[in-house]
């Protein structure tokens, strides 16, 4: 696995996001609830930059002609098709075997230092 | 091999004779200044709607004589039950007046019971409703379900709403409650207050007209599915009579792929569309789809995914009966069983070695 450095810790806020290039791999940064998820910017359904979608909450299940919104900013919602994948586990709503290609981050903040506060560099790992 | 038919037509022999009994005494004087007619579509059939090698000796319209309907149609095909699905009512939701259209239906559910299920064990009836006044039809479900030789709900295909909508949820709740699938027939499509039988405008001919019906069975289905009406009726199952097949696999598949990225805006759905379709939407064979080669019928039932969607019908006495031994192609065993029977008789709770045949 190879280490690269892509970003500050402090460019990604809570609830921000950063697409950084990482060798020849575009990695979507996202900080959900002050964790950075990582995750190849490629759609497994169609190959589209999923990480450049809307990052927003949903309907959660329901009964008949209920709404109920939920997960707020915990939704990556792919601009092909629409395709609502939990940040942090990368799982599609409908499908959750159909999941975003997570990327291993390192980050040098101290882990009980809130991440926004830290100016550590984070990392991603990919092979090769 | 046990035989089920899922659509025959009985028929007035006097409309007027028939239902006035069982009219208010206000629709009485009404039927008798005015006569007793349903909306029609308006589109006529050139080799006309009934079967002319069908008709009675009495003289009067194919189906409207029980014996010879018995005769004609269930003992020389060895039918064990006829599901009987009426002629010249089922507008009597599409009638300007629902107030009328829900007296011509609970007339006919009182005649039927005298004039057809009384006569044999073999006939099983559908309870007609007015789909225009749900909370009428409610009720008139709830008046025949006592009556155990009604096995659906019967309304018109043709509407001016989508049966899934809220408006339709009474009718959904007293099948429910009283263990009745609710079945649509096509011939109401553009009829009274039905909406035109396209989208894109109205057909020109019987023809054109024929060919387009199921357009309006995926219309409902898909709307049954989205708005949740099996998630709040879940023990509910939804018959498409004579609305055909080969469109079924495409629904599901759109509906599948769509809900993958559109399922916000149904939260309340907990499957895929397709898997709520396989359990609860049936549909009856006749006019069964005539491939160049035989097999791609097949392929289709496969592609449906379960055998247990598919029943036989062959809506005697009319123009495009389908011979119960030519209709289909070649089925396996599981599959012929489940089509011709199985399916039929689990759905309205029928056991054919009894049916006295």
């Amino acid at each position: 696995m190879k280490r690269h450095p892509v970003a500050k810790a402090s460019d990604i806020p809570p609830g921000g996001r950063k697409i950084v290039r990482a060798g020849a791999a575009e990695v979507g940064l996202f900080n959900v609830g002050g964790e950075i998820r990582a995750y190849r910017n490629v759609c497994p359904h169609a190959g589209a930059p999923v990480c450049s979608g809307r990052v927003s909450g949903t309907s959660m299940p329901s009964r008949v002609y209920e709404y109920i919104y939920g997960m707020e900013g915990c939704i990556l919602r792919c601009p092909w098709h629409g395709w609502e994948f939990d940040l942090r586990t990368g799982e599609h709503l409908v499908d959750p075997q159909n999941r975003l290609k997570a990327v291993p981050v390192e980050n040098e903040a101290l882990e009980r230092i809130p991440l926004e506060q830290s100016d550590g560099t984070v990392y991603v790992l990919l092979p090769g | 091999m046990h035989l089920i038919d899922a659509d025959v037509h009985n028929a007035f022999a006097d409309i007027r004779a028939e239902l006035r009994p069982f009219l208010p005494r206000l629709w009485q004087e009404f039927a008798d200044r005015h006569g007793i007619a349903v909306p029609p579509a308006g589109y006529v059939s050139p080799v006309g709607v009934q079967r002319e090698d069908a008709r009675p000796p009495s003289g009067g319209l194919a189906g409207s004589d029980p014996d010879h309907l018995i005769k004609d149609h269930m003992d020389r095909h060895s039918v064990d039950f006829a599901i009987l699905t009426g002629s010249h009512i089922l507008g009597a939701s599409v009638h300007f007046d629902p107030d009328w259209g829900t007296a011509l239906a609970a007339a006919y559910n009182m005649n039927l019971s005298g004039r057809w299920l009384d006569r044999s064990e073999r006939f099983r009836g559908s309870i007609i409703v007015s789909h225009s006044d749900p909370q009428a039809a409610a009720r008139e479900i709830e008046r025949c379900s006592a009556d155990k030789r009604f096995v659906q709900v019967l309304m018109a295909a043709g509407s001016n709403r989508l049966f899934g909508q809220r408006f339709f949820h009474p009718i959904y709740e007293a099948a429910q409650a009283h263990g009745l699938p609710v079945a649509i027939h096509p011939g109401t499509e553009g009829a009274g207050t039905a909406d035109t039988p396209t989208p894109a405008g109205r057909p020109t001919r019987y023809f054109e007209w024929h060919n387009i019906v199921p357009i309006n069975a995926m219309a409902h289905v898909n709307s049954l599915v989205c708005e949740g009406v099996f998630e709040k009726f879940p023990k509910l199952k939804f018959v498409a009579v004579e609305c055909g097949i080969a469109w079924l696999p495409h629904l599901m598949w759109r509906m599948d792929k769509n809900y993958k990225g559109l399922r916000s805006q149904v939260p309340w759905l907990k499957r895929l569309p397709s898997e709520y379709i396989r359990e609860h939407v049936r549909l009856t064979t006749q006019p069964t789809e005539e491939p160049e080669n035989p097999a791609h019928l097949l392929q289709i039932f496969e592609m449906i995914g379960s055998p247990d969607v598919v029943l036989f019908s062959s809506d005697y006495p009319h123009w495009d009966f389908d011979n119960p031994a030519m209709a289909l192609p070649a089925l396996p065993k599981e599959w012929k069983e489940r089509i011709f029977w199985r399916n039929a008789a689990e759905l309205y709770g029928l056991n054919p070695v009894t049916s006295g045949r």
